[in-house]
């Protein structure tokens, strides 16, 4: 039997049930537990057993095409939540990554004409999983810092400023190592690391806007930590206009960053 | 923090600002050529050497106190900021407007003062700072430092040797050696999007194959890329290729490297929690 797309959805909801299970129990205990990470482990074992066998069905690796490519996001989301989980046991983290990476499934279930779509030749690049997965998963703990910046900012709490330091640093060092893996893949396709283009020019506004977040930090957990949360609100604000909202302006027109024209 | 207290570096922020805007109207773009090298080392080397001698009179000189304030570091992240947003909103923008270059001249020098400074105070973390603020000194300061020097031409060849290239603003360049297109292989998918593009080129008697991603290493400072195909008027396939000479991109890559490195030891290491 061929194993290829065709199985997928047998397979994928086999990984999001084990995931599902292993995101829950996680929650429902105070301690790191290894039944929740053996479950999420045994997921991504079943995601990385797929994958080999798409690439020998293939007889290339599974990176060329927009489906393939959602299977690494969906992929790596799983092993950054457990790992993130294993490391600092957020409790909530793996329940986190196991509804994106479930939203790249579906995707890849309910759009099957992405299997076969190509990469135009410019994301033909090594670069491009790692690049992408790693933004991916940077904006998914960004996101959530944001979330809780804006509870902090409305009700004025300020039990919370761990956790949104905590995920304030993975996501900025995870935006941090997408972004400059970027700026190695422009140096190979384009030959500029950086040429401020209007993706590029976000991109650095986005990063400039966190790392100021860093740098203004609270102090005391009993400071007055505006600045901090206002800052994290217009770092993702920033965020949003690098992702997508960058295509709505005219300079877009000018960028080598819009493969969907 | 407030306005009041402000007011000195205000008005010093909006000569400075009025200065640069009038320069742009006046000679336009900041003269990068100017500074091609050696005239870049030296401006270096004068540059580090008066931070330096600054440094030293950190509890003496206001404009060190200023720059090792929180409001120069309010400063740098505003700059970044609004460069980035005018960068952003440019069709066509310039890194070499004079209120870009003055703004990346402070922002460097602050980094490295802060760097300096942080060097010293660093317990327990000193390797990530390190690794995180010289690292994006490297990168900055190479792509900023370095751009006087970097080049970057285009050519179209077809099956005829040509050392006929062009810069960026249209002006002719005779290169030391001649290409060819020998061979290509280009390849559609069933929708007529691009799948696959390869030029095989003949570089004065030496033949190399490159593709989109996978430019040719003429020597550590310069690479050959494959921008696109065409078709002439005679019918004859052609291939657009872009030559790019940077001698300061090692220096770049050194400090994107260490950025990654200070990423990873971050996201490890996590914050440390004041509790």
């Amino acid at each position: 039997m061929i194993i290829g797309w065709n199985i997928f959805p047998v397979v994928a909801a086999i990984v999001v049930l084990l995931a599902t299970t292993g995101a829950v129990v996680a929650l429902r205990r105070k301690e790191r537990s290894p039944l929740a990470l053996g479950f999420m482990v045994t997921a991504i074992v079943v995601m990385l057993g797929f994958i080999a066998m798409l690439w020998m069905t293939l007889e290339r690796p599974p990176l060329r095409t927009m489906g393939e490519t959602r299977l690494w996001y969906s992929f790596f989301l799983l092993v950054a939540g457990a790992f993130t989980y294993a490391r600092w046991r957020y409790r909530w983290i793996m329940s986190f990554s196991t509804i994106l990476a479930t939203v790249f499934i579906l995707i890849n279930i309910l759009k099957p004409e992405i299997h076969d779509q190509g990469l135009m030749p410019a994301l033909q690049s090594i670069w491009f999983v790692p690049h992408v997965s790693v933004y991916m998963f940077s904006y998914a703990l960004l996101g959530c810092a944001t979330l809780l910046a804006i509870v902090a900012l409305a009700t004025r709490r300020n039990d919370l400023n761990e956790a949104i330091e905590r995920l304030l640093y993975g996501g900025i060092a995870f935006l941090s190592i997408g972004m400059l893996t970027g700026s190695l893949w422009a140096k190979e396709a384009w030959g500029a690391y950086w040429s401020w283009d209007a993706k590029e020019a976000w991109a650095a506004v986005t990063w400039g806007l966190y790392l100021l977040a860093l740098h203004v930090v609270p102090t005391t957990a009993k400071g007055d930590n505006k600045a901090f949360y206002i800052v994290i609100i217009l770092g993702f604000l920033a965020l949003q206009m690098c992702w997508y909202g960058v295509n709505y302006l005219p300079s877009a027109a000018e960028s080598v960053h819009t493969y969907n024209q | 923090m407030g306005f009041k207290n402000n007011i000195g570096v205000i008005v010093w922020i909006a000569v400075v600002a009025v200065a640069m805007v009038i320069m742009q109207f006046v000679v336009g773009d900041f003269p990068v050529d100017i500074f091609r090298f050696p005239v870049n080392i030296l401006a270096l080397v004068l540059w580090l050497t008066l931070l330096g001698v600054l440094y030293k009179q950190r509890t003496t000189s206001p404009l060190m106190r200023f720059m090792l304030s929180s409001r120069s570091l309010w400063l740098t992240f505003t700059l970044i900021a609004g460069v980035g947003i005018w960068l952003g909103l440019e069709r066509k923008p310039s890194s070499d407007a004079w209120v870009v270059v003055a703004s990346m001249l402070y922002i460097l020098s602050h980094l490295i003062i802060i760097t300096l400074r942080g060097w010293r105070n660093a317990r327990g973390m000193r390797w990530r700072f390190t690794l995180l603020h010289l690292g994006l000194i490297f990168a900055l300061g190479a792509g900023f430092w370095g751009a006087p020097d970097r080049e970057q031409l285009r050519i179209a060849i077809d099956s005829k040797p040509n050392d006929q290239a062009y810069t960026m603003a249209g002006e002719p360049r005779i290169l030391d050696y001649t290409l060819t297109l020998e061979d290509y292989d280009i390849r559609h998918d069933a929708k007529g999007m691009p799948e696959h593009y390869e030029a095989q080129i003949g570089i004065d008697n030496e033949h190399h194959t490159i593709r989109v991603n996978h430019p040719y290493a003429r020597s550590w400072q310069e690479k050959i890329y494959l921008i696109s195909f065409g078709r002439s008027t005679t019918g004859e396939t052609y291939c657009i290729l872009e030559i790019v000479r940077e001698p300061w991109q090692w220096l770049s890559m050194a400090g994107i490297l260490m950025l990654i490195a200070g990423a990873v030891m971050m996201f490890l290491g996590g914050p440390r929690i004041r509790r």
